[in-house]
């Protein structure tokens, strides 16, 4: 992975399915990786098995799992819906991340709450934050068509933008404004006078005791111009016409890239226009995925840890690697001390990530949440036991435990110094090996590389 | 580091808690620190806001004990002219307030009279968010004035959290920010590193993938956390009992900024509340005479402490402090010996580089604004004015457009 000089790729070859040869061989590092960006890390077996399986069989399923998903967000729906606030939202979210059987799913719903940044503080309303939420789930891996359609007839959403009632008289501008800088199209590719005019189209649709209604009188029926057309558009026109706009699929494919291959640079040009291309042609966000997880560039040094992790990632990693399940409660909050306080993203933006994470109270907090998980005593009580997974998978001694977690938390790729430096961690000596290999596991899960994904 | 706060640091920690500063921490932190401070912000000024939640009664903070209509107004509230503590002729300190008079005489307290902004909302929620978001005229604004203050200066080079919130309620929304972390601590301690589990020493040595900006800016953080939590230690270790507080909530809170200050870890603002959040404390419909007067105890008590600690380590030329509050109450008083929500307030300005004494008149007791005292200054040229004049961020981006800033400072 390390030394190949960085110059833009050539589109073809950079969106063309990885064949792993004796330059780019299939290990446990392109594993590690795409299990960091498809899902929120592996476990031991997970790693092995995509040894076994090759890149496309392990991305196959990551794609398309044969385990009964349905099933699962089925009974996790029952679970939520049974819930009266958002803080139990929180947590019911965090342990589908880690017990689903389609963790890419629960990822892109997340990306997906990035994006509809919808903050429950504002609405009020968990049952609304909740359908929400499934709205989000329900097509993350769908179609953006129906999912943007889908926003637009959100309750939630609408009451976040302040557009409860768009009536004739006053059309609200937030809504239509929001739509199309944030939403879609960006700042750079509407007007003023396309905005106003949106909001005009949206007229009629109101929230009434947390339903959306349709009052028709309340609907302007004048011509419209919007984006260059013009006609006596409503609500669904506006979509249309925003979805047949390249600006659109180029964002979408843009944000993409920034989620599942890179943060370190905006990606050229040349790169995103074969994928937008693709993209507005039927909007299907699982082909558009699938395309970047199988990709050259995705499994290039261009794309290997230039990703930093967001908080609910960092922790999750060390949860799925382990194993284990830890009350996600108390996860939420930490993670909300952290700056991702799921269902409350900041501003309609969402959570501005990269760097953004990163400063040197959130690495501090990091640190301690690591510790708090790791240590086997306090609120997260001794769920996590990473001398128990070592010798689970045939560690004998803490020594050989080491190298295991190494290979476990980063996938190697780094001097036996590395091994040397971690040795001589401080911590508790006096045991069998659970006390040191608590005290080494935290040792690698602070190293600044366990927070890039 | 600037001259002051290595003077101060090797004062207050002595020359050999410096040197095993240093000597304990591995080159890399050494080295990571003095870049750190070459690239700080050019000032290292703090700012340190303290929200009075609930809507604060100005008349009987800042008292017009000689004023008949104020007398008239308040035939059960009113505070006696022989209680009250004296600024002049006319106006005087709460009786609770004895430290704020000797604060004032100092000239570490100054007083802004008459604060609000046009078209000032009654409600509690509405206010409060106008005062947080420094916007009254976008219902939809998303982010509060000092998050928006913290995203100004960030940069992706940047170790230092610009700003944090002290205290136990939900973070109040003047810290929202669309893309810094702005954290909520209670102790000191939740900037420091726990150490359960060992603290491991990683070198650089072993490292590959130099050429990668985010693992380098993940590394530069990491070594300024671990030199920020021990600079955090030592502080605790060497001057936690020296500073007398009061044992109030406020007084905790603040007793933790001036740790922070002290600790040198580049926070530029802190938010502090006293009332609870809310519908806070402030907010006195009823019988709010006892309760008012234990409120300004703490405020002015906590405060007074505050000002010494830094005083006495030559810090309280770095610090400015500013109360905020909703807004201030109804002249007359209500017939369940309480008060309705108003509209101006005085707002007090505590700190080293204070011209000290009041800035603008009374507000009239007669001239109202539907039975409140009218505001003759805009909340957001004070906010310029900190921002421009004492943070040295710049205010226009900040506030959307240029306050005039209000000559209070000495600086």
């Amino acid at each position: 992975m390390v030394g190949q000089t960085e110059k833009p790729p050539d589109p073809r070859w950079a969106w063309a399915a990885y064949e792993p040869d004796a330059d780019r061989p299939w290990n446990l590092a392109q594993a590690g990786h795409l299990y960091r960006r498809a899902a929120f890390g592996a476990n031991w077996e997970q790693l092995q098995q995509a040894l076994s399986d090759g890149p496309q069989r392990t991305i196959d399923k990551l794609l398309r799992p044969q385990a009964e998903t349905a099933q699962f967000n089925r009974t996790y729906d029952e679970y939520e819906a049974a819930t009266g606030s958002v803080d139990q939202l929180r947590a019911w979210w965090l342990r589908r991340m880690i017990q689903t059987p389609h963790p890419l799913q629960e990822k892109m719903t997340l990306f997906w709450h990035s994006h509809f940044a919808t903050n429950a503080a504002a609405v009020k309303n968990a049952r609304l934050m909740q359908q929400h939420v499934g709205l989000l789930r329900g097509q993350a891996l769908g179609s953006f068509r129906i999912l943007l359609k889908g926003i637009l007839q959100d309750p939630a959403v609408l009451l976040w933008l302040g557009a409860e009632a768009n009536r004739k008289a006053s059309p609200n501008e937030n809504l239509a404004r929001t739509i199309m800088e944030t939403f879609t199209l960006g700042p750079d590719h509407c007007t003023e006078n396309d905005i106003r005019n949106a909001a005009r189209a949206f007229t009629g649709w109101f929230v009434l005791r947390s339903k959306l209604r349709y009052i028709s009188r309340e609907h302007d029926n004048g011509e419209k111009q919007i984006l260059g057309r013009s006609g006596n558009f409503a609500r669904d026109d506006v979509t249309r016409i925003i979805l047949e706009q390249p600006a659109t699929s180029r964002r979408l494919v843009q944000r993409l890239y920034r989620w599942l291959i890179s943060e370190t640079a905006g990606p050229d040009e040349a790169l995103i226009l074969p994928l937008a291309e693709s993209f507005a042609t039927d909007y299907d966000v699982l082909k558009l995925v699938e395309t970047m997880l199988r990709s050259n560039l995705f499994f290039s040094p261009a794309a290997y840890r230039r990703r930093i992790k967001s908080p609910a990632e960092f922790a999750l990693g060390i949860v799925k690697a382990l194993e284990g399940t830890v009350s996600t409660t108390q996860l939420a909050n930490d993670l909300a001390d952290l700056g991702q306080n799921l269902y409350n993203p900041p501003t309609v933006k969402g959570w501005a990530g990269g760097q953004h994470w990163i400063n040197s109270t959130a690495i501090l907090a990091r640190q301690n949440l690591a510790s708090a998980l790791l240590r086997g005593s306090g609120p997260y009580g001794d769920k996590l036991n990473p001398w128990g997974i070592a010798q689970k998978h045939g560690c004998a001694t803490p020594e050989s435990a080491q190298s295991f977690l190494l290979d476990l938390f980063l996938q190697g790729s780094f001097g036996p110094d590395v091994n040397d430096a971690l040795l001589k961690t401080r911590g508790r000596q006096d045991d069998d090996g659970g006390g040191r290999t608590r005290s080494l596991a935290h040792a690698i899960v602070t190293l600044a590389e366990f927070h890039l994904a | 580091m600037s001259y002051t706060r290595r003077d101060f640091l090797k004062a207050t920690l002595g020359a050999s808690t410096m040197l095993s500063l240093a000597s304990g921490a591995p080159n890399i932190l050494v080295r990571a620190a003095s870049a750190g401070a070459a690239r700080r912000d050019d000032r290292d000024t703090v700012l340190v806001v303290v929200q009075l939640s609930g809507g604060n009664d100005g008349l009987n903070t800042v008292v017009p004990y000689a004023d008949d209509e104020y007398a008239r107004n308040r035939p059960t509230l009113r505070l006696q002219p022989k209680d009250v503590h004296k600024i002049d002729s006319y106006l005087g300190f709460h009786p609770r307030m004895e430290a704020f008079s000797r604060l004032y005489k100092e000239g570490h307290l100054s007083i802004l009279h008459g604060v609000s902004y046009p078209n000032s909302d009654r409600d509690h929620d509405g206010a409060m968010r106008d005062w947080h978001t420094a916007e009254p005229e976008d219902p939809n604004c998303q982010t509060g004035w000092l998050g928006r203050a913290a995203d100004s200066v960030w940069h992706t080079n940047r170790k230092d959290t610009p700003a944090v919130f002290v205290g136990p309620i939900v973070q109040p929304f003047g810290l929202r920010a669309e893309h810094v972390i702005v954290p909520s601590i209670q102790s000191p301690d939740d900037l420091t590193l726990d150490s359960t589990l060992g603290e491991s020493q990683p070198s650089e040595r072993f490292r590959a993938d130099k050429d990668n900006p985010l693992l380098n800016h993940l590394r530069d953080c990491t070594a300024n956390a671990r030199a920020n939590s021990r600079r955090i230690k030592a502080i605790a270790k060497a001057g936690a009992s020296t500073a007398e507080y009061p044992a109030f909530r406020l007084a905790g809170t603040l007793r933790t900024v001036a740790q922070l200050i002290r600790a040198d870890v580049g926070i530029r603002i802190f938010f502090t509340e006293l009332g609870g959040g809310g519908i806070g404390g402030f907010d006195n419909h009823a019988n709010q005479l006892g309760n008012h007067c234990s409120l300004l105890g703490h405020l002015s008590e906590s405060l007074a402490a505050f000002v010494y600690d830094l005083e006495k380590d030559k810090l309280l030329d770095r610090v400015l402090l500013m109360t905020i509050s909703e807004f201030g109450r109804t002249v007359k008083e209500n017939g369940r010996r309480g008060t309705g929500h108003g509209v101006s307030a005085p707002i007090f300005l505590a700190g080293g580089k204070l011209k000290g004494g009041r800035t603008g008149s009374h507000p009239s007791l007669t001239d109202l604004d539907n039975g409140a005292l009218k505001f003759h200054t805009d909340f957001r040229r004070i906010y310029a004015t900190v921002l421009d004049r004492w943070l040295g961020f710049k205010s226009r981006p900040v506030l959307g457009r240029q306050f005039e800033p209000i000559d209070v400072l000495n600086v």
